[in-house]
């Protein structure tokens, strides 16, 4: 089976409707693991209710009042709904013949490509948000994760996708490692450093392997105009808070602006 | 008769002060056609569109024109669905599954221009219908509503999230109201808005303000399209396109009856709360279908079935916003966002609110569906040309533009972590195909239900029947017992046989 096809065979599981029998039976068996989880979380979050006083107690001395005032009244009636309803569902998944399927990888869907394709985009993302974003420039980080998604999801290349998440997880992971507490996130420019010299590797990577592809070529440019003028938009045109200030190209246009160019119209 | 004229003289005030003022026409061009760019791109939604510039303008601007460039984005990506459904037969937003049906062979036979054209014409109409009905529905609603309490807004809360739950689930209507109970159980995090007891917080201070909209809408819908869509970037083989795309009159003229029922359908169906353009497309479609003389060709290159779904998806955007303003419940997904945008610039839309940003938001949707228009019809093979560009090149840019309007609207990179724990929450959702729309509304109505149940027992000693004495509340009740039973297994068993009973008898 080539490339494609497995890719518009996972786009079929995933996207369109319930349409034939062995969709909805695929659907029954993952309901089944879904039904679980749900029952799991209504169990947990009631017993997190029984936390808030219902039926008032004091506290403090003072009392808290009848249990149609009490804070736990209607989250103890939305996860008792939420149980039953996923009980219902997991009834539904067992008639059906899910629970019979759930144990078994084709009962369930599973297709490799489309499970690594999520995991790598999932990687990206996390390590983008929770490591890159909070602590290193927002044009270098941003840059990367563009070059990154681009270069590995346009051609549907299992190897250029797991390189993209390498990459983005590599300078997160510096990030995380060299300034993990909060109150290094805006000071050293190292993990800055590093993000950049990821991202000029990978675009020198991205142009060799180009090879008459417009999109490809087209990426440094993108990678670098759109959080370029996505920040200075958002910091100068709407005077909003923008993620890390102080990082390492930021810093400098925000210096620059207020330095050298404002004064161009402001003084006049 | 005075009443209209009384409403149509404070629209005429407010349609003056906007076309008067030239920055107007900055945002609502630009925010036209970037609406029209997001439902032209598959992979792109006209609530994406409205809740990335939630992000971006929500509060950054004033009202005025934060409403031009979300109502212009709202207005412009419903109808850009239109393009890939006809020219690719790929909706370009769930709104425009419909009219691929009939668009694409369509163009297909070398009628895209035709096709183009005359949805570009029943997208307008549609518009101003809708348009029409919000502002002379609203003020009636806007009476009826200012004599409803906390029983009545407490089972009307609950009726919009179950309503949704119902018509936008796909698979197993339960799945659509679980939906709702997590986007309701989501609300119920941080302090409790009666008597500010911490609630989940988990010893987590950012938690203590409970779950901000605008994170919560982006984590909703733009992640798990980001994931879903970040697909293989082909060149996509779009249908020629000859001849002429502005309309003859004489077709206008021909299919107006079409185009009027169906922008009645769609308002109808809008001002349901929680159920979208989408909805309001097929009920047209199907209606079209049953009472139309062409009813056999639809679905094989109809123009009446093309007119159906169009006119009513665009209709349905002024009905949507009555439930909104009127009862600050959201009619559809993208009235959803434009709640988000509300509340961030400190207006809770429902009986209290201002009646001169009603008469605002009807004068900008009559601007926006002029735009619209005109750019439909003089720049259409611009929207055309970007077509071709991948959904590999813009989704990562959609995220890098989520991630910057995310955090600068709470100006925290907790909010960030939530629309990635929200992603994630609802890209799990839809691979078991449990709606998100519901969901969402059940985050923003979750507040409103919690306060208003508690308050209604609280002020009758906790006597439940205060939700059945009162004559609005009893209909109230009544219609979300009835929506609920009407899904269970015995209840439907009886009323199909009760149907079969009766065609038999006949």
């Amino acid at each position: 089976m080539s490339l494609d096809q497995t890719d518009q065979d996972s786009r079929s599981a995933s996207q369109q409707p319930v349409q034939t029998a062995n969709d909805k039976a695929v659907l029954r068996a993952r309901d089944f693991w879904g039904a679980l989880v749900l029952i799991a979380v209504s169990l947990f979050f009631l017993w997190r209710t029984s936390f808030i006083p219902l039926w008032g107690e004091n506290r403090a001395g003072v009392s808290g009042g009848d249990w149609y005032n009490s804070a736990a009244l209607v989250p103890l009636g939305i996860f008792t709904a939420m149980g039953l309803m996923a009980v219902s569902v997991l009834v539904t998944s067992i008639r059906e013949g899910g629970a019979s399927r759930a144990l078994s990888s084709v009962g369930i869907g599973w297709n490799g490509f489309e499970a690594w394709r999520i995991v790598t985009i999932t990687v990206s993302l996390v390590f983008y948000i929770g490591a890159l974003v909070p602590r290193v420039d927002f044009i270098a980080s941003s840059g990367l994760l563009i070059t990154a998604l681009i270069y590995g999801y346009h051609t549907g290349n299992p190897r250029r996708m797991g390189i993209a998440a390498a990459s983005v997880m590599l300078a997160g992971l510096y990030a995380l490692i060299a300034h993990f507490p909060q109150a290094e996130w805006n000071a050293p420019h190292d993990d800055d450093m590093v993000t950049l010299v990821i991202w000029a590797v990978f675009t020198v990577v991205v142009l060799v392997q180009a090879r008459g592809s417009s999109v490809m070529k087209a990426i440094p440019v993108i990678a670098l105009l759109v959080p370029t003028i996505l920040v200075c938009a958002m910091a100068f045109g709407f005077r909003q808070n923008v993620p890390n200030r102080g990082g390492l190209l930021f810093s400098q246009i925000e210096y620059n602006y207020y330095v050298n160019l404002r004064p161009l119209w402001r003084d006049r | 008769m005075n009443f209209v004229l009384g409403q149509l003289a404070g629209f005429g005030d407010a349609f003056i002060a906007l076309v008067a003022d030239p920055v107007t026409y900055i945002y609502l061009i630009s925010s036209v056609f970037l609406g029209i760019v997001f439902g032209a791109l598959p992979g792109l939604t006209a609530t994406l569109a409205v809740t990335i510039l939630t992000g971006f303008f929500g509060n950054k601007v004033p009202l005025d024109y934060a409403l031009i460039a979300l109502l212009g984005a709202y207005v412009g990506a419903i109808y850009g669905g239109s393009y890939p459904s006809i020219l690719l037969n790929i909706p370009g937003t769930a709104a425009s599954a419909a009219t691929a049906m009939d668009g694409y062979p369509l163009a297909k036979r070398g009628r895209g221009a035709e096709a183009l054209g005359l949805t570009t014409t029943a997208s307008f109409v549609g518009t101003l219908i809708g348009t029409f009905a919000l502002l002379i529905f609203v003020w009636v609603l806007l009476l009826i509503s200012q004599n409803i309490a906390s029983p009545e807004k407490a089972l009307l809360a609950l009726f919009g999230i179950l309503l949704s739950g119902t018509l936008m689930s796909e698979d197993l209507v339960i799945k659509g109201w679980i939906s709702g109970m997590i986007g309701l159980a989501m609300a119920m995090v941080g302090l409790d808005p009666l008597l500010s007891e911490p609630r989940y917080t988990f010893g987590w201070s950012y938690l203590l303000s409970g779950f901000q909209v605008v994170p919560v809408l982006m984590g909703a819908f733009a992640i798990p399209q980001i994931i879903e869509s970040l697909r293989m970037g082909g060149v996509a083989q779009i249908a020629q396109l000859k001849g002429r795309i502005v309309p003859k009159l004489g077709q206008v003229r021909r299919y107006f009856p079409t185009i009027a029922r169906s922008g009645v359908i769609g308002t109808g169906v809008g001002s349901l709360p929680g159920v979208g353009e989408d909805v309001a497309g097929w009920v047209s479609y199907g209606v079209g279908k049953s009472v139309s003389k062409e009813g056999k060709t639809f679905g094989k290159g109809s123009l009446e079935g093309l007119l159906s779904s169009e006119t009513a998806n665009n209709a349905c955007i002024g009905g949507a916003l009555i439930p909104l303003l009127v009862l600050g419940i959201p009619g559809s997904p993208p009235a959803a966002a434009l709640m988000g945008a509300f509340r961030i610039n400190n207006i809770i839309p429902g009986p209290t609110i201002d009646p001169a940003i009603i008469l605002r938001v009807v004068a900008i949707m009559v601007l926006a569906s002029f735009t619209m228009f005109l750019m439909g019809l003089f720049t259409a093979r611009i929207f055309i040309k970007i077509l071709k560009l991948p959904q590999t090149v813009f989704l990562p840019v959609v995220m890098v533009l989520t991630t910057i309007g995310s955090f600068s609207v709470g100006g925290g990179i907790n909010d960030l972590y939530l629309m990635l724990g929200v992603g994630a929450l609802a890209y799990g959702m839809n691979l078991l195909r449990y709606p998100i729309a519901p969901l969402v509304i059940g985050v923003i109505l979750g507040g409103l239900f919690d306060e208003t149940f508690r308050r209604s027992l609280f002020l009758h000693d906790g006597n439940l029947a205060v939700f059945a004495s009162r004559p609005g509340a009893a209909i109230l009740l009544a219609m979300n017992v009835g929506l609920i039973a009407s899904q269970l297994g015995p209840v439907k068993r009886g009323f199909r046989r009760l149907v079969t009973r009766t065609k038999g008898a006949s």
